[in-house]
């Protein structure tokens, strides 16, 4: 079922791309590589990892081994409508209903045969405690092996070279499973890769900083953590390069994302994964416009090809969800004043203490430099308990009081 | 140097190098989730936040803990570290290390657990703390063997029906352990005199993390349990005692390796056995000749509710009876479930 399902998704974006190859939009070009991620996902024929978030996507892709995080499939099956069945699911196994329900749903769609059985399943402890004992049940599950990056909370050179040296650990589990070496040519071709998309994306988020921005809620929607499962890839070169070119023409041309864009908004953490207006409400009724997620970012240097396991491990320590939350806080700041942000909304998903768990300190940063925050208190995955009209009245308040009082930035 | 003259270093996880922290002259202070205190803890924590670090956070705000010299948390899950967070934003005055924890006791994670000990021991020195070498840390070790020794007679004496006393009175005494100097605790390690426990209950394993309320053991019993044996964050894990040494590693990889490698929470486990933790304590109820296992976690805590299915299935399998209980810290939460236990123990007997 899921392969027919992205066997026409694929087809389908081709046959749209192909009838008019001079007006793909860069997310048609973004949502052909994901979708090709899940045909190979769910294919059959090539060797699947299920990952942890900052698993280095780009050395597993140099291996031949399609990854992909799993917390990816409950977004999936959450924006497709079909998620409850598999939190039901879970839950009547004894997965808490406090608990995060991108994990919850995975857990229900493994043990009910929508997820690929994979060759293998690479942990990392961040950025949560919830996602890593996924990947313990879902081992079990599977019966398959398991290898885990203790992913250290601080950047220092130690912890660099620390993580840097699993991963070197998680090269020899991998070729033990393949049975192939890692050929090094390959490896640099892929660093090489990463690193011109970095480049790329670095000028696409900067783009999207101006003033009007040329993102609409649509655009970025769920980027920044779905686009490091291309990272080592062409994809990923030539998703980054659709986006510049588009963007840049846009600003080029002083075209917004959205018309008339009024206030720009910050969207803290994850967007709702299942259909809802909100963005569209915001965007059509206020002129508000989410110009920048939180995780769009490129919070990470280039990958030193001499040393491409200390530039991995340091790319996985960057998030902003590692470490001491003043550098999530701070990381938050910066994207307030590099986009001129008007107000921030934090969805607060249900079941998830690493990122919603600060509520408080995260919106008290923000309100240090002026940036009110609109916490939702919302499941972005699980919509059984989804009340649309109260959510409304929160967001319209809201807007309306950013559309009275004067922008943070003059 | 007694309890009162030592300064505290509190301490919220069962993983804190105790020894290290008596070996830099201070007394490790646990800050228990117990009694009642205005909830401010709410405006720095979500909701859906581990009801234990919100209690200790509202002891700190609310200026129930001794004045402290510092504070040691573990990096054993994202609450900890929230707390961590919340402790820092409010308090920016406290001095605060959130020591990293790996979550694998490899050979590798083992070594930087070591390290992060070191770092520990120099943050202590800067604190105030004594100017301490290895042999007084393992000297202090020494101590904590000690001390874990003459608790686990306790337990084990109890349990037989040998020493006079009940499992609330054996967690009134952990509980004084954790917040006196380890000379202090040695000395008054002893149960007050009472009367034996009769051995009618039915006997239950317990087990889970926070759970420091002697008065929730004696809730226990009252429904008709006789628990016989315990493995709970604020039990006897966070005193069991160390592997005996080797004098080819160093006293720091020593204690890394005896805290990664005692009986763990479920935020520690063993890739090449998913499912280890309900493996290991379905093996530990068994061992003690339990009728049933009572499973008891805080609310919102990942580690455990993410593997109850573990638990379940291991225990079905099994035919081992067991019966979860979440609570928050409070023994109003585990009043509500006296009519579940009651039904519990009565299917049991």
């Amino acid at each position: 079922m899921m392969k027919q399902y992205f066997d026409d998704l694929v087809s389908g974006i081709e046959g749209a791309i192909a009838a008019d190859p001079e007006n793909a939009s860069p997310r048609k070009i973004y949502t052909l590589e994901v979708a090709r991620i899940g045909q190979r996902l769910y294919g059959g024929e090539e060797r699947v990892a299920w990952c942890g978030i900052t698993v280095p996507f780009d050395l597993l892709a140099a291996m031949g081994v399609t990854s992909c995080f799993v917390e990816f499939v409950g977004a999936m099956l959450a924006s497709t409508g079909m998620v409850d069945a598999f939190l039901e699911e879970a839950e009547q196994v004894g997965f808490g209903g406090d608990t995060c329900a991108y994990h919850r749903s995975v857990l229900g769609a493994a043990r009910k045969g929508f997820m690929p059985e994979p060759d293998f399943l690479i942990a990392a402890t961040c950025p949560c405690s919830g996602g890593v004992a996924v990947m313990e049940l879902l081992a079990r599950h599977f019966e398959k092996d398991l290898f885990v990056l203790n992913v250290p909370q601080e950047m220092t050179d130690a912890n660099v070279q620390y993580l840097a040296d699993q991963i070197r650990d998680m090269v020899a589990f991998v070729e033990d499973h393949t049975g192939q070496p890692l050929d090094p040519a390959t490896l640099a071709a892929a660093v090489a890769r990463t690193n011109t998309a970095r480049e790329k994306l670095v000028e696409v988020y900067r783009l999207a900083s101006q003033v009007p921005s040329p993102v609409n809620g649509k655009a970025l929607n769920n980027f920044g953590v779905v686009a490091a499962l291309l990272l080592g890839t062409d994809a990923a070169v030539t998703v980054a390069e659709a986006f510049r070119r588009d963007f840049e023409n846009k600003v080029a041309a002083g075209e917004a994302g959205i018309a008339d864009e009024k206030l720009r908004l910050l969207w803290i953490q994850n967007r709702i994964q299942f259909k809802n207006p909100i963005v569209k409400m915001m965007e059509e009724e206020y002129g508000a416009a989410v110009v920048i997620d939180e995780l769009n970012d490129i919070t990470w240097g280039p990958i030193d090809p001499d040393e491409p396991y200390r530039g991995m491990a340091a790319r996985a320590m960057s998030i902003p969800f590692n470490g001491a939350n003043t550098r999530r806080v701070s990381h938050l700041q910066d994207l307030a004043r590099r986009y001129r942000i008007d107000g921030a909304i934090n969805p607060c998903h249900w079941g998830c203490r690493q990122g919603t768990g600060s509520r408080g300190i995260v919106g008290q940063g923000l309100k240090e430099i002026g940036v009110p925050v609109l916490n939702l208190e919302v499941d972005c995955v699980d919509p059984r308990n989804f009340a649309e009209g109260q959510l409304r009245t929160r967001i319209e308040a809201f807007t309306e009081m950013l559309t009275e009082r004067p922008s943070p930035w003059g | 140097m007694s309890s009162q003259e030592k300064r505290p270093i509190g301490y919220t996880c069962a993983y804190t190098p105790l020894p290290l922290i008596d070996a830099a002259g201070f007394r490790p202070y646990r800050i228990l989730p117990m009694g009642d205190t205005p909830d401010q803890a709410g405006q720095y924590l979500h909701d859906n936040l581990c009801p234990h670090v919100k209690k200790v956070l509202d002891q700190v705000l609310a200026g129930k803990v001794p004045d402290l010299a510092g504070a040691v948390l573990m990096n054993s899950c994202d609450a900890m570290r929230r707390l961590a967070d919340a402790w820092r934003a409010a308090r920016p005055q406290d001095n605060i290390m959130l020591v990293d924890l790996p979550v694998t006791t490899d050979e590798a994670a083992l070594k930087f657990f070591a390290v992060q000990l070191e770092v520990l021991a120099e943050q202590l020195k800067l604190w105030g703390g004594l100017d301490f070498d290895t042999a007084d840390l393992a000297a202090s070790l020494a101590d904590f063997n000690k001390l874990s020794g003459t608790l686990a007679d306790l337990g084990a004496a109890i349990r037989s029906g040998r020493q006079k006393g009940s499992r609330a009175a054996l967690q009134a005494l952990y509980n004084a352990c954790t917040q006196r100097s380890m000379v202090e605790s040695i000395q008054n390690c002893q149960l007050p005199t009472a009367e034996a426990v009769p051995k009618n209950g039915v006997p239950i394993f317990l087990f889970g993390n926070v759970l420091p309320d002697p008065e929730a053991f004696e809730l226990i019993a009252d429904c008709g349990a006789r628990i016989v044996g315990d493995d709970l964050c604020t039990g006897y894990r966070q005193f069991a005692g160390l592997e005996a040494d080797s004098a080819e590693e160093s006293v720091y990889l020593q204690l890394a390796r005896h805290i990664l490698t005692k009986p763990p929470c479920a935020r520690t486990f063993f890739p090449a056995q998913p499912g280890r933790v309900a493996h290991d304590t379905l093996a530990a109820a068994q061992a003690c000749g339990a009728a049933g296992v009572i499973g008891h976690t805080v609310k919102f805590c990942d580690p455990y509710l993410a593997r109850m299915p573990i638990f379940r299935e291991e225990f079905k399998k099994a035919g081992m009876p067991l019966l979860l209980l979440e609570g928050d810290c409070t023994l109003r939460s585990m009043g509500q479930q006296r009519t579940r236990i009651e039904a519990f123990i009565e299917m049991l007997r």
